[in-house]
């Protein structure tokens, strides 16, 4: 048995999107794919899997045991789905339906789709889901499992109807260290039980968990190959070498600044917050000093997001109290927002927005032209939208906005969680760079331990929440959303 | 245990709705037939004994025998008082109960409203979820200027038209009476047309997003085929949406049916309604309102409970 992709090519009605990619996956070995977002990594998991976008085409050839799948219908092709090939969704919690319980979500693929009676199908949804650790959620919803039930629901839905191979697209975005470490061992456990595996990441700590070969991709084109771990213990290509540095367990530390003393910017005394019954913190006490970098880390769920908000004023604690230094009015406190999509106005140019944001705040034009040069973004991205440039632009387009402000106190909110690897290490050491030439101290809040150790001189760890705590140790609230 | 408190949360919080909706409603069709213009007294007479037969020593008669010249504020207390041992008083006009009076037309009105509503059904839903399931398909695009063209017509041009055509032109359907089960389907028709227009549009709409969403994408990929994948994961998803839009439509229906029944003389509640207003008949008035109101009720509590059963994120 095995999956051989040969000379495998892409078209979309500008061009070629990828060419000439090949690689052999064998059962219990995973196949991972890795590389950036636009690298067309995805594109081949989905022309494997024959759900490529319309007025994209595939040429090549797809081996599933010596069957060329390019060549088959439609129709043949949605015949091998779940029976032959499965694909797990990218986003567990929004791939399962709202309104059925875990077990009948299982249990339909065995009755429905391989045909077995019903009692029997019942059985074997009760054994997948007690294998997997869920024998207690099979009556319950998704919305009332955590987000690293509802992935192994989704595992346990996709792979019931035996398939063979089994597609992996980005299984760990946006997950936590902890969960990423789940989804890693879950789909480790499948490859071991014989399946082929093929995934897609940019997560290189996944892949190096995970071993096997791999394939690296950039701008559509395999650029090396090879056995995983060496691979990523001796890259060869330039693209390997950069997007393993740009872990950040493998950073160097940010050098510590010099702290001149003096009243701390602001200062948080006995805080309390309970946000949907649970307790976030009960009694916590910390401050942020002038030019310092703290960072808050912990997992999804823990309130670090909200110790941020209440820093910065834009939440309040239920018990103790914040306190800004009084020669500060709130503008000198910015922040940087997750998802740089949302903070921007969908309509209209950048250009527009940065006008605006100047003439309210009676900025020259000259500084702000200055700050965009040191932060890379050149004049032609300011005739564009914000969906029209990419994900690190657009992020620095924040930054832009937020220190021409000159806040004494910038809060990155998971700035970087939801860019590339290298555009994260890209966009972290340009913060590094412009906070300390303008001596703003920076509060990181992170999911990432090992971001958090390099950037900061000191890190407060939150820790996931007892109460809400589920049997798989992931906060219950973390992708409740 | 869990489960019921939201339940009976919903059931309260409808309960005290139908109680407000008996304060307003009764409070407020009886100030605004005491401001309508004209002498309430001639008008009762007048509908008692005719127009041509009322003289000011028949509406003098009248007005003492109903003591209409009680404070306003005593005959109002008078009526809840009634109320409250579900007696709606009698007709000023014909002197009948009218609890039994609007027994007898609720009847009607149900028979034309449950008809409609199956209808808007029958045509809305199925043609609705083939648009969503084709979405920005021809079949689309025509249903949508269908149900665009057919929401503008007001009832009573379409009432007419479809009377026109089907009764008087093709002599298919009896135009007007009650009884036999063909004079039913014209008025319910006519109402059926109005609300399949929204409805088609709202289940469109449900349908395409069920079927654009991942879940919906993952239960193909489980291996699930197009009519299975409906099925299980289609229909459920898409119906708690178009449920919710019911109720909003139940606001239609119960405006529709006063226009309809009056139209086609349908012996209604609504046409009940509408000739009381003209004869002042009080506590007719009052009593068809208070009626149509709790049925509004009673129509937004079922759907509730649908959407209820439907969705279980609603009974957490």
């Amino acid at each position: 048995m095995s999956l051989i992709v040969e000379g495998l090519s892409i078209h979309g009605p500008e061009g070629c999107i990828v060419r000439d990619v090949g690689f052999t996956a064998r059962p219990g070995e995973p196949m991972v794919l890795l590389g950036e977002t636009g690298s067309g990594k995805s594109l081949v998991a989905q022309a494997v899997m024959g759900v490529l976008p319309a007025g994209l085409r595939a040429e090549g050839r797809i081996l599933l045991d010596g069957q060329d799948l390019l060549a088959l219908s439609a129709r043949e092709r949605r015949g091998l789905w779940g029976r032959r090939i499965a694909m797990l969704p990218q986003e567990p919690w929004s791939a399962l339906d709202p309104t059925m319980r875990a077990f009948g979500q299982v249990e339909e693929v065995h009755r429905l789709v391989r045909g077995r009676p019903a009692a029997e199908a019942a059985g074997a949804a009760r054994a997948d889901l007690a294998r997997l650790g869920l024998a207690t959620a099979a009556r319950r919803y998704p919305f009332e499992l955590s987000g690293g039930m509802n992935q192994r629901v989704a595992l346990a839905a996709t792979h019931a109807a035996g398939a063979p191979v089994l597609i992996a697209d980005e299984p760990t975005k946006g997950l936590d260290a902890a969960m990423r470490d789940t989804a890693a061992a879950l789909l480790l456990g499948e490859a071991r039980e014989g399946r082929i595996l093929l995934v897609i990441t940019h997560d290189v700590v996944l892949a190096g968990y995970l071993g096997g070969e791999a394939v690296v991709m950039l701008e559509g084109q395999a650029v090396e190959s090879g056995p995983l771990r060496q691979l990523l213990a001796a890259p060869r290509h330039e693209y390997t070498r950069r997007l393993v540095a740009a872990d950040p367990a493998r950073w160097a530390s940010w050098p510590a600044r010099p702290v001149p003393g003096g009243r701390a910017l602001v200062e948080g005394r006995g805080l309390h917050k309970r946000l949907g019954g649970r307790e976030l913190f009960g009694g916590l006490t910390l401050e942020v000093a002038a030019g310092e970098v703290l960072a808050v880390s912990g997992p999804s769920g823990c309130g670090k997001t909200t110790l941020g908000n209440m820093l910065l004023g834009l939440a309040r604690p239920d018990a103790g109290e914040v306190r800004r230094r009084p020669d500060l009015g709130p503008l000198s406190f910015q922040k940087l927002y997750q998802d740089p999509m949302a903070a921007f106005p969908p309509t209209g140019t950048l250009g527009q927005a940065l006008t605006e944001l100047l003439r309210r705040h009676a900025i020259p034009r000259a500084p702000a032209e200055a700050l965009m040069r040191r932060l890379r973004l050149t004049e032609v991205l300011l005739g564009r939208r914000a969906d029209q440039v990419s994900g690190g632009q657009l992020q620095r387009f924040g930054l832009l906005r937020a220190l021409l402000l000159k806040p004494a106190l910038l809060f990155a909110d998971e700035a970087t969680s939801r860019l590339d690897p290298v555009t994260q290490q890209e966009v972290m050491d340009l913060l590094r760079e412009v906070v300390a030439e303008q001596g703003t101290a920076l509060l990181v809040v992170t999911h990432e331990e090992a971001l958090a150790a390099k950037v900061a001189g000191r890190v407060v760890h939150l820790a996931p929440q007892v109460v809400g705590l589920s049997p798989d140790g992931v906060p219950e609230a973390a992708l409740a959303l | 245990m869990r489960a019921l408190s939201p339940l009976l949360r919903l059931l309260g919080g409808r309960l005290a709705q139908a109680g407000l909706v008996a304060l307003l409603v009764g409070s407020a069709c009886f100030l605004m037939v005491r401001t309508l213009p004209g002498d309430m007294a001639y008008r009762i007479a007048a509908s008692r004994y005719g127009y041509d037969l009322v003289d000011t020593a028949a509406a003098r008669a009248v007005h003492a025998e109903l003591g209409l010249d009680r404070p306003w504020y005593v005959q109002l207390a008078g009526w809840f008082g009634d109320l409250a041992r579900l007696d709606l008083g009698t007709s000023l006009a014909s002197g009948e109960k009218v609890l039994e009076k609007l027994g007898i037309e609720l009847g009607h009105t149900l028979l034309l409203a449950g008809v409609a509503l199956a209808l808007s059904a029958l045509i809305g839903l199925p043609l609705g979820a083939l648009a969503g399931l084709r979405a920005g398909s021809a079949l689309d695009r025509a249903a949508l200027v269908g149900a665009a063209a057919l929401r503008a017509v007001p009832s009573f041009v379409l009432g007419v038209g479809l009377m026109i055509l089907l009764a008087a032109e093709w002599n298919l359907l009896p135009a007007g009476g009650v009884g036999e089960w063909e004079e039913v389907i014209l008025p319910a028709l006519t109402l059926a047309l109005g609300l399949a227009a929204a409805s088609s549009r709202v289940t469109r709409d449900a349908v395409a997003a069920v079927v654009a969403s991942p879940f919906f994408g993952f239960a193909r990929a489980k291996g699930l085929g197009d009519g299975l994948a409906f099925r299980r994961h289609g229909v459920r998803n898409a119906a708690i949406p178009v449920v919710s839009y019911l109720t909003l439509q139940m606001v239609l229906l119960v405006e529709g049916v006063v226009v309809v029944e009056a139209l086609f003389a349908w012996p209604g509640i609504g046409h009940a309604l509408v000739h009381a207003v003209l004869g002042r008949d009080i506590p007719v008035v009052q009593g068809a309102a208070l009626v149509m109101g709790l049925l509004f009720v009673l129509l937004n509590t079922a759907a509730d409970l649908a959407c209820w059963s439907l969705d279980p994120r609603r009974r957490a």
